[in-house]
């Protein structure tokens, strides 16, 4: 459902998104850039900083299909129905003489 | 099937969410912590933190280009 309103998003205004991010991008960096100025933390600690910001990104796209994953709806009657399906259109079409491809 | 989709899901999961807890505690919880503490042991130093998302990052790039080239050398053969 999230990644439903977001393709609605990107295709009505694609701009907007493209804006949004780039200004979340902007703003991170530069408290980073004010961090490492102002030296708060020690220089070591916030020359990590962005990497961990990489590392925590790709361990919140992985949650996210691990969850889509778990809640995924399956319909087993819609199954059987699409493969009854798929064989009337198979004979149908190995009639009309229309190659099938491999079963 | 929805069950092995499910244990796919939750191991995912699982796994990122580890992940994701140590290397929290790693890089932001123990600079702060005394260097004699006990809880030092279980953590390798603090370089390693860099280099093994680093060379993490630079493996995945390297299967995908692998992949990819791959791909565009079956789809040449088929149709010279």
């Amino acid at each position: 459902m999230w990644t439903e309103l977001c393709f609605s998003y990107l295709i009505t205004c694609p701009m907007k998104h493209v804006v949004k991010i780039m200004a979340l991008l902007v703003a991170i960096s530069s408290i980073w850039v004010g961090l490492l100025q102002t030296s708060i933390i020690p220089h070591s600690h916030t020359w990590l900083l962005p990497i961990y910001f990489v590392v925590s990104l790709g361990c919140y796209g992985l949650l996210m299909v691990g969850i889509g994953l778990m809640r995924f709806p399956t319909c087993p009657q819609e199954a059987l129905l699409l493969q009854q399906d798929i064989i009337e259109a198979k004979e149908f079409l190995k009639q009309k003489g229309i190659d099938v491809g491999s079963d | 099937m929805g069950l092995a989709d499910r244990a796919v899901g939750f191991l995912l999961s699982f796994i990122s969410l580890s992940i994701f807890t140590y290397y929290t505690f790693w890089v932001i919880i123990l600079p702060f912590v005394d260097s004699d503490h006990f809880i030092h042991q279980y953590f390798p130093p603090l370089e390693y933190a860099i280099l093994i998302p680093v060379f993490a990052g630079v493996t995945l790039l390297f299967f995908l280009c692998v992949f990819i080239g791959m791909v565009i050398l079956k789809s040449k053969k088929k149709k010279p």
